[in-house]
């Protein structure tokens, strides 16, 4: 027998307590887990990192924002206008053209899953600018190659995510016709030329953007007047760039061009555009992170220290005769803190770690149905958090039933005081 | 017969207080009990029998005064001084037996040699000849609540001879038990004192207990007295 054994042993006395402090224990983990994983996500995407940042340029006054299409060649090249400014390189820019259709003609028959929302872009972009997708490697990176290279030679091509493929139950080299919902009267024939790799854009789909400049130039043709939403067709300009040094100063040069009157524009980097955002939920994600946080955690830690005390307290007289038997002080504290720490680190490490793979794996990942947002998966960090959450107020909750284990008085536990 | 005194207890006070109150339980009291010595504590209910055998076993210390065992003067060491002591020099044995329910017999008795540098061998060979030594081999893996209460004073004793300490107290070992197994118990506790020579400081109310006892000491009102100052035996 070791001392592992003895606590181990000790734990098992009463299976069912322990039981229910480990499940106790095990919810709560789970809660702490996602609290924080939402709470460090949105921190991820709130924090601005300092090299490599993408900047957003968009309408400056109106949401959705809508620019003119001739806005895009010289946004997309930073707006430069004397020798020493400075000039985005091509695969450093990309416009965003947001077309909604719907594969049903008759707005009646239209349901969610005949809807499709398509980025319109200069294909090659998908994999120099879009989040995630520019940062692909080995198969994936060479395979989804290949579908951009499909889109840019067939300017009616579709590339879409899976989920949305299925939604729509068609396959890669299928073919659908789209009816726009924000451009009236004109429709797409779009052929299916491949899907975009597993995850954030599962639900996602892009499209040439020459073919729906073509559309609007055939909606003219055939009406003889220019399309309502000509001038406004430009949704989003992405710029990346170095550093913050280069951000300001594309950001001024853009901003100060006198060509970016009507409409005006204003340049964001990504996380300042959610920031913005989030700045609506701001006591909500403080509450979060500063009461239910805390509460929860505290709660926790009561539970763990109702239950030690508890068996400190029934096991009083054993306690006393460990001492008896030569059991130093601090070893009787050491024994109850790892019963403690036993049942909270199993419980914390197993719940995080079935929160993680259940999250991640079974769901594979949340998705956040705000704009710009990715899918959201719990990271490996939380599932060492659960961990020392577990141990944490394990330890906390044993602190003063172990000192009252460590100073049982053994004369008192065995006098029959009268 | 008995050589040097294992045990001197010189002089002791010992007092508890309750709230302002100061309850004298030990006035100045002096014992000497020699190397293999076996002997019985007797006196009235609250007369410090207990309190007594605390001081000798290292487990308390006297207010005033001086325990000695062997060459340690543990009334002036720390309690974790004590403790370590205890663990190589003092073998208990409880009226209640106070087994550890979630343990086998053997574990029990190992309990003590995890605080020695011992391995799981070593261990194993000294919890077998204990429970040998009490006839027990057969009840190695059985629980305390399997045991009949004679079988569990008996692991008891295993417990307290396992780490081979210089010094046994019992208080009130057989005080639990029927004629029969008290019988078993106290015959066990002097062949402890004659084939291991241990030295045995043992309280009981039991007439017929003191008697299996090399030596009677009776207690009355912290201090040692010659006679028992009234009938106050319950068998
Ligand atoms: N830790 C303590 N705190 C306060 N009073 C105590 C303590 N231990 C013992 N006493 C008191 O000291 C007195 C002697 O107690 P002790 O247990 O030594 O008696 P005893 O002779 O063993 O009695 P019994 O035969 O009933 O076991 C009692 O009055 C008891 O209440
Ligand atoms: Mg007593």
């Amino acid at each position: 027998m070791k001392y592992l054994t003895l606590i181990l042993k000790n734990i098992r006395r009463n299976p069912l307590r322990t039981l229910l402090t480990a499940m106790g224990t095990m919810m709560l983990v789970c809660v702490v887990t996602l609290i924080w994983s939402v709470l460090s996500f949105l921190d991820r995407q709130t924090s601005e990192k300092s090299q490599n940042l993408k900047l957003i340029v968009t309408e400056r006054w109106q949401l959705p924002s809508q620019m003119p299409l001739s806005y895009a060649d010289i946004l997309s090249k930073g707006a430069p206008r004397e020798p020493n400014d400075l000039t985005i390189a091509d695969r450093d820019s990309m416009t965003w053209q947001f077309f909604g259709g719907s594969t049903e003609e008759d707005p009646r028959n239209r349901s969610p899953d005949s809807i499709l929302f398509a980025f319109a872009l200069e294909p090659p972009k998908l994999a120099t600018m879009m989040d995630e997708l520019d940062e692909l490697g080995g198969s994936v990176a060479a395979e989804f190659q290949r579908v951009v290279d499909k889109l840019a030679a067939n300017r009616q091509g579709l590339v879409v995510g899976q989920s949305r493929l299925d939604l729509l139950k068609q396959k890669v080299g299928g073919r659908l016709t789209l009816f726009s919902l924000n451009y009236p009267g004109i429709k797409l024939d779009l052929e299916i030329v491949g899907t975009f790799p597993p995850g954030r854009y599962d639900l996602s789909a892009a499209i040439h953007r020459d073919y729906l400049s073509s559309a609007m130039d055939q909606y003219e043709r055939e009406t003889g007047r220019r399309h309502p939403m000509i001038d406004r067709t430009l949704n989003l300009v992405w710029l990346r760039v170095k550093d913050r040094q280069e951000m300001a100063q594309v950001a001024q040069q853009i901003e100060s061009s006198p060509q970016f009157r009507n409409p005006q524009v204003k340049v964001e980097t990504a996380s300042s555009g959610i920031a913005a955002f989030l700045e609506a939920y701001r006591t909500l994600i403080w509450g979060m992170r500063w009461l239910l946080m805390p509460a929860i955690i505290t709660v926790l830690a009561v539970i763990i220290a109702n239950a030690i005390s508890i068996s400190v307290r029934e096991r009083r007289t054993e306690l006393a005769v460990l001492k008896v038997l030569g059991f130093r002080p601090n070893q009787l504290l050491c024994l109850v803190v790892m019963e403690a720490l036993a049942i909270g680190v199993s419980a914390g490490l197993s719940s995080a770690l079935a929160t993680y793979l259940l999250i991640n794996l079974g769901f594979g990942g949340v998705t956040f149905p705000i704009a710009f947002f990715s899918k959201f998966f719990i990271p490996w960090e939380a599932v060492v958090l659960g961990t020392i959450v577990g141990a944490g107020t394990a330890l906390a909750g044993s602190v003063v039933p172990a000192w009252s284990a460590r100073s049982v008085k053994v004369s008192e536990v065995f006098a029959k005081v009268a | 017969m008995p050589q040097a005194n294992i045990v001197r207890v010189v002089n002791v006070h010992k007092y508890f207080r309750r709230g302002s109150e100061r309850i004298d339980v030990l006035n100045g009291l002096s014992l000497e009990v020699a190397q293999a010595d076996f002997l019985a504590l007797m006196g009235p209910s609250g007369s410090g029998k207990t309190t007594l055998l605390n001081l000798i076993a290292g487990l308390d210390r006297p207010s005033e005064g001086q325990v000695i065992v062997g060459t340690d003067v543990i009334s002036s060491m720390s309690e974790t001084q004590l403790a370590t002591w205890r663990t190589r020099n003092i073998g208990f044995i409880f009226q209640f037996y106070h087994l550890i329910p979630v343990l086998t017999a053997f574990e029990n008795v190992e309990l003590p040699l995890l605080l020695l540098p011992l391995n799981a061998a070593q261990r194993r060979q000294q919890v077998q000849t204990a429970l040998q030594l009490v006839g027990l081999s057969d009840r190695m893996s059985h629980r305390p609540g399997q045991l009949s209460g004679g079988q569990q004073q008996r692991v008891g004793i295993a417990r307290a001879i396992v780490t081979d300490p210089t010094l046994i107290v019992a208080d009130e070992p057989t005080g639990d038990l029927d004629a029969k197994s008290a019988g078993e118990i106290l015959d066990l506790l002097v062949e402890l004192g004659t084939t291991l020579r241990k030295t045995i400081v043992m309280v009981t109310h039991d007439p017929r207990a003191a008697q299996r006892a090399h030596r009677v000491q009776h207690l009355d009102k912290g201090l040692l007295v010659d006679k028992p100052a009234m009938a106050y035996e319950h068998a």
